[in-house]
């Protein structure tokens, strides 16, 4: 039975009011409680949590939050939320919201790094700020201003951000913390089909027989698709088949059909080990049709490093990293091939002992045969990767391989669809980019990909880091669309539209989050601002950056809803209001973009970010940014002036980066008007200031921008998108339903992307290709490689792969730092499902607070027993880089087994990143959180 | 809409206020930080009110779930109306939730949970809103409800709704104590709202039109035409 919405509310009113005769409550007491609800306003918006993109139904009353609801509409949830979810309704009512900028001061009211902090205004914020900023430019000019951005900023904040960043300050200084979460998916993306984010949609989950999930706790970090799995085993028990693939047993295992613990970082060869399968043992599966029409197989090299400080950078030099930590650190140079890894490496000639020197290689890749691809899976038979890949000691090796059989035949079962889900145990990885390509050569051997009910599908850890980090672009070396700031044709079409002059933009985009650290740390940053995220948190060998923080020359600015420890370690504390206190957009895991309206006004004089960089744009005037600036820290050339320039397009010296960028003519045609469905009745603080009447940077009480800056900046984003495969609807039609997945083309979502059924750009590629093929992966970075084989590049001439995708050589090997006599336990690290991340947000609530006060240290019994420690009482975490005191936990819902312990990131008192190593994925940049050696005792 | 007659907005209420209150215009809002505290180091905010550099006094706050057993009628004031409950109960033993394993479904099944002197599981759980689309021959899917309407599937079946089998995700034991106060303030419109779910039949469908009558798409909404920004010139082809 399915009724729309009318048609339900006629058939159910009288069995309702049937229902109410029963009901033992006085009439009159009901009446006027129903008469509460009557003042209630509902309205849609997203979830604040994350990457899933829920709808919530959220009630205010009074200016205040009072209820949340599932939102039976939304796609996504179709009614219900997970508890994070529901919790909504609490998150901004912490009593210690920041309600004023605070400034670190000495006696006399001056800006000391080593004062206190006080209460000061938005006038005097922004001065410092205005300050600091040009301090920071005269010493290292764009290069030394820094941004830790976010895949929490919505979609008009990013956009906002990166204006300002890359149109306004000309710096590439910008990356998010979405860094962290997903840049090897992303890497991923581009490198298998030339073009970022997901093929699939959720609606595969309904629609496949097999759900595997690879390093992703889906039952705790999204647990509303895990809700939606479980329906699907529930609806279909013998036929459906889940399979939870992870260093450690936890939640999703409760559920799964298999579990597969294996030893970490070896899902590099438990996915080469499927294809082998696929490849020696079922060459039937292989779909030849369409692997000759849609595929070409290539390798890179292997000796790339891990992504960790090399020993010519500054700090190093100095002396900053002590012997412990250089022991590991010094792999980045060069590293002695493993008996773990020597066989995988054979086909590149490396054997065991051999010295392997490391050198940063990029994206460097090139085509080879399947000859050559097929010689790279040789050693991944079952018993090399059942030795290397048991992760339970305790496990019989026969009855793991058994299981590695099984999980092999549900890839190549002919009619079997097949699900493959991951999220940070895949991507926080030092061969994350590696690993994420390697799932989609198993799903595009027996075609699997990109068809419903069927895929690869990299789950997004943060609810924007698909639609604002990502779509948006808040990466360093990315623009809007999948534009990249060093392709000059790309820099002119966003100079154009945002009506800078051309030459505006810096072409040398290198400066990922953790360079941003680094670069502080070396003393080439001497601003950084922190925008909806927490980096002095979330980093690892997170001493390092809080100590450059604290002892250096720089200032240091912290927006937030709440004082975390970026707020701590801060020079400038600003208050930002949160979620619900702006109008906001996020876009999800699926491609679905959501808007919400602004619900309730900002605290105390907190105010939105969108609005905090528009006001800092007022400080900045044409010859403040836009003269020549000396080669600096990555740039080796000059960054020229485009005074002149600017001059011929109309503006003068001193016109400001607000008229330019914010308040130009466009915006303003964007207007306030009560009388528009979409905003009637609704605050818009940064459109028309608010009753708070909050004094502004100007000192006077700021009374609005006069225009809908909010659509203004959606809709000058989404122009980006339109018609080049991203497209976004209009502004309003996000608000009138429960997101939509682009590419929106003609009024219609897309379901599967590539697909030439679904995907309207596939059916046009295939068309203007004149073949008859399924699919095509018209993504076009990368798409056009010279030949070689697995040790490199025989003919360099470049051969186009239009319309292809790859399928990737990439081996098995060691991270940069195991276990070993002194330091003998593996340290995982990640979230629960009560908190958020840092936990500024959750642990403010008091029903998430009480659900997991601490983060407890996850361990085996027997290794408890083997370190003499006991159950409820405190242990040391200590590694290379620091130690942290933990409650250990035999018995709880992270079970590791022997020689892995698990301890969660969000508890500030915690603060287990100072454990965690920061080498990263060298191609992605993005941090292993998953993978360092630790020693537990008694504390 | 009816229910669009909270209005907050500036430029309306700052009129009133003007009228109103003209002797407080123009007192700016102070904070509760500036009221009591000229100024504030470092290890006094946040959770962690201690130095970031030094770990060898930070401890963090003990779990201490409820010992209290199943059955003993004890219940948490749920937080707002028809928010989920906390389990009040001692847990030890009864996780994981497995397939074969489901010891809450045991006790809070309605037809047991009275005798059990459990709360019983609502009607909403035995709601099921996700539309079960269809993949026909040819892999043609299709859809049965219309997103683009909003459209809403419900069914109503005798046993828990699949998809929220795993209690946990909602359900959580409590420790004591909060960090820090929060002023969230529930308003419940029933007056067994603190104890009881009334999600239920219209409930579940109130305030969907979040626009009134202005809530479905209309061919103008694609059309886009007063939105100067949202396309680029033909030289944008990137």
């Amino acid at each position: 039975m399915s009724l729309s919405r009318r048609e339900f509310l006629k058939s159910s009113a009288a069995a309702s009011a049937a229902a109410a005769i029963g009901m033992s409550v006085p009439s009159s007491v009901q009446a006027q409680a129903d008469d509460v609800e009557s003042s209630w306003r509902w309205d849609k918006a997203a979830c604040r949590f994350c990457g899933t993109g829920c709808g919530i139904m959220m009630a205010t009353k009074d200016g205040k939050i009072v209820a949340v609801k599932g939102d039976p509409a939304a796609p996504v949830n179709r009614g219900l939320n997970c508890i994070k979810g529901y919790f909504n309704a609490k998150i901004m009512y912490g009593a210690d919201r920041l309600t004023q900028p605070l400034l670190r001061m000495d006696k006399d009211g001056k800006f000391d790094k080593q004062g206190k902090f006080a209460p000061i205004s938005w006038k005097r914020a922004f001065d410092e700020m205005e300050i600091h900023i040009k301090k920071a430019l005269k010493s290292g000019g764009p290069e030394a201003v820094g941004v830790f951005a976010s895949g929490q900023y919505t979609v008009m904040e990013g956009y906002a951000s990166q204006k300002m960043m890359k149109g306004g300050f000309r710096s590439n200084a910008f990356d998010p913390n979405a860094r962290h979460c997903m840049a090897s998916a992303v890497v991923g993306f581009y490198q298998t089909f030339g073009i970022d984010e997901p093929s699939g949609c959720y609606d595969d989950i309904e629609l496949t027989d097999t759900v595997v999930s690879w390093g992703a706790n889906m039952a705790e970090m999204h647990p509303i698709l895990w809700s939606r799995v479980t329906d699907r085993k529930l609806s279909d028990p013998e036929r459906v088949k889940i399979i939870n693939i992870s260093t450690y047993r936890h939640r999703t295992s409760d559920l799964a059909d298999i579990e597969i613990i294996f030893s970490p970082n070896t899902d590099l060869a438990l996915w080469n080990y499927i294809a082998h399968e696929i490849v020696y043992n079922y060459p039937e599966s292989i779909d030849w049709d369409f692997i000759k029409r849609h595929i070409i197989f290539a390798a890179s090299p292997v000796n790339i490093g891990y992504g960790m400080r090399r020993s010519d950078e500054k700090s190093v030099k100095d002396g900053k990293y002590n012997d412990k930590e250089m022991e590991t650190v010094s792999k980045e140079m060069q590293k002695v091939v493993s008996e773990k890894e020597a066989p995988a490496l054979k086909p590149y000639g490396y054997k065991e002992g051999d010295i392997m020197v490391n050198k940063n290689a990029g994206l460097a890749h090139w085509e080879i045969s399947f000859e050559d691809y097929k010689k790279f899976l040789e050693p991944y038979t079952i018993d090399y990767v059942a030795k290397i890949s048991k992760g339970n000691p305790d496990e019989d090796i026969n009855e793991f391989k058994e299981k590695l059989k099984t999980l092999a035949s549900y890839y190549i079962e002919k009619n079997r669809k097949v699900v493959s889900f991951w999220t940070m145990g895949m991507n926080q990885h030092t061969r994350g980019t590696w690993v994420n390509t390697l799932a989609y050569n198993v799903h595009f051997l027996v075609n699997k990909q990109a068809k419903p009910g069927s895929g690869a599908f990299s789950l997004t850890g943060q609810p924007s880091a698909c639609g604002t980090a990502r779509e948006v672009g808040t990466f360093t070396h990315r623009l809007p669309a999948d534009m990249m700031v060093d392709n000059p044709q790309h820099r002119k079409i966003t100079e154009n539209k945002w009506m800078v002059p051309e030459g505006t933009i810096n072409p040398i985009g290198v400066q990922h989050i953790m360079k941003i650290h680094r670069d502080i740390e070396d003393g080439l940053i001497k601003f950084a601002w922190v925008n909806v995220c927490n980096p002095y948190q979330d980093t690892a060998s997170a001493s390092h950056w809080i100590k450059a923080a604290r002892e250096m020359d720089n200032f240091i600015v912290t927006s937030d809803g709440y004082p975390g420890i970026s707020a701590k370690v801060s020079d400038l504390i600003l208050p930002s209001a949160m979620i619900y206190e702006k109008w906001g957009a996020y876009g999800n895991a699926e491609r679905r973009t959501q808007h919400w309206r602004q619900q309730v006004l900002p605290v105390g004089d907190a105010m939105s970010d969108t609005w905090q960089w528009i006001e800092l744009s007022k400080r900045f005037t044409v010859k403040d940014l836009w003269g020549e600036w000396a080669p600096s820290g990555p740039r080796s050339e000059k960054l020229p002036s485009i005074i002149d320039a600017a001059k011929k397009m109309g503006y003068s010296e001193d016109t400001t980066m607000y008229e330019i960028l914010f308040a130009n003519k466009v915006a303003q045609s964007y207007k306030l008007d009560q009388r528009d469905p979409i905003q009637k009745g609704y605050d818009n603080s940064e459109g028309y200031g608010d009753s708070r009447k909050v004094i502004g940077s100007d000192g006077k009480v700021f009374d609005g921008y006069g225009f809908f800056i909010q659509k203004y900046l959606f809709e000058e984003y989404a122009a980006f998108t339109r018609g080049h495969g991203h497209d976004l609807a209009p502004f309003d039609v996000y608000h009138k339903v429960r997101g939509l997945k682009w590419p929106v083309v003609d009024g219609k979502e897309t379901q599967w992307r590539f697909n030439v059924q679904y995907d309207p750009y596939a059916a046009k590629a295939v068309k203007k290709a004149g073949t008859n093929n399924s699919h095509a992966f018209y993504g076009t970075l990368a798409k056009a490689l010279p030949f070689g084989d697995l040790n490199g590049v025989k003919n360099p001439e470049k051969k186009s792969l239009e319309n292809k995708a790859k399928i990737f050589a990439r081996p098995y090997m060691d991270p940069p730092e195991m276990p070993s006599s002194e330091y003998p336990v593996w340290l995982s690290t990640g979230r629960v499902l009560e908190h958020w991340h840092s936990g500024t947000m959750t642990m403010r609530v008091p029903e998430l607070y009480r659900a997991v006060p601490e983060a407890l240290c996850y361990i085996h019994p027997e290794d408890a027993k083997h370190y003499d420690v006991k159950q409820g009482e405190l242990c040391w975490v200590e590694s290379r880089r620091g130690r942290v005191k933990a409650r250990v936990e035999t018995r709880g819902r992270n079970r590791p087994s022997r020689g892995l312990v698990f301890v969660p990131w969000f508890d500030e008192k915690v603060f287990i990143n100072k454990v965690c190593l920061d080498a990263t994925c060298p191609q992605s940049g993005q941090t292993d959180y998953k993978k360092c050696a630790v020693k537990i005792y008694k504390a | 809409m009816k229910t669009l007659n909270i209005i907050t907005l500036g430029i309306i209420t700052s009129a009133l206020l003007l009228v109103g209150c003209s002797e407080s215009k123009n007192v700016k809002p102070t904070s509760k930080i500036s009221d009591t505290l000229s100024s504030i180091s470092e290890d006094e905010l946040g959770l962690r009110k201690s130095s970031v550099s030094d770990e060898s006094n930070v401890v963090s706050n003990k779990t201490e779930y409820s010992k209290i057993d199943a059955g003993s009628g004890y219940k948490f004031k749920r937080a707002f109306q028809d928010a989920p409950p906390m389990i009040p109960h001692n847990i030890e033993g009864m996780l994981p939730i497995t397939f074969q394993d489901n010891q809450c479904i045991s006790c809070h099944s309605p037809e047991v949970a009275l005798d059990m002197g459990a709360t019983p599981i609502p009607a909403s759980h035995h709601t099921n809103f996700r539309p079960q689309h269809k993949l026909l021959a040819g892999e043609k899917f299709v859809k049965i409800t219309d997103d683009m309407k909003n459209e809403v599937s419900i069914k109503k079946q005798d046993t828990l709704v699949g998809a929220r089998f795993n209690c946990v995700q909602c359900h959580a034991p409590q420790s004591q104590g909060e960090l820090v106060k929060n002023n969230f303030e529930p308003h419940y419109v029933k007056t067994d709202g603190a104890d009881k779910s009334s999600w239920k039949d219209e409930r579940m469908l109130k305030g969907l039109e979040t626009l009134g009558d202005d809530s479905f798409i209309t061919e103008d909404d694609f059309e886009n035409s007063d939105s100067q920004a949202g396309t680029l010139n033909k030289e944008g082809n990137h």
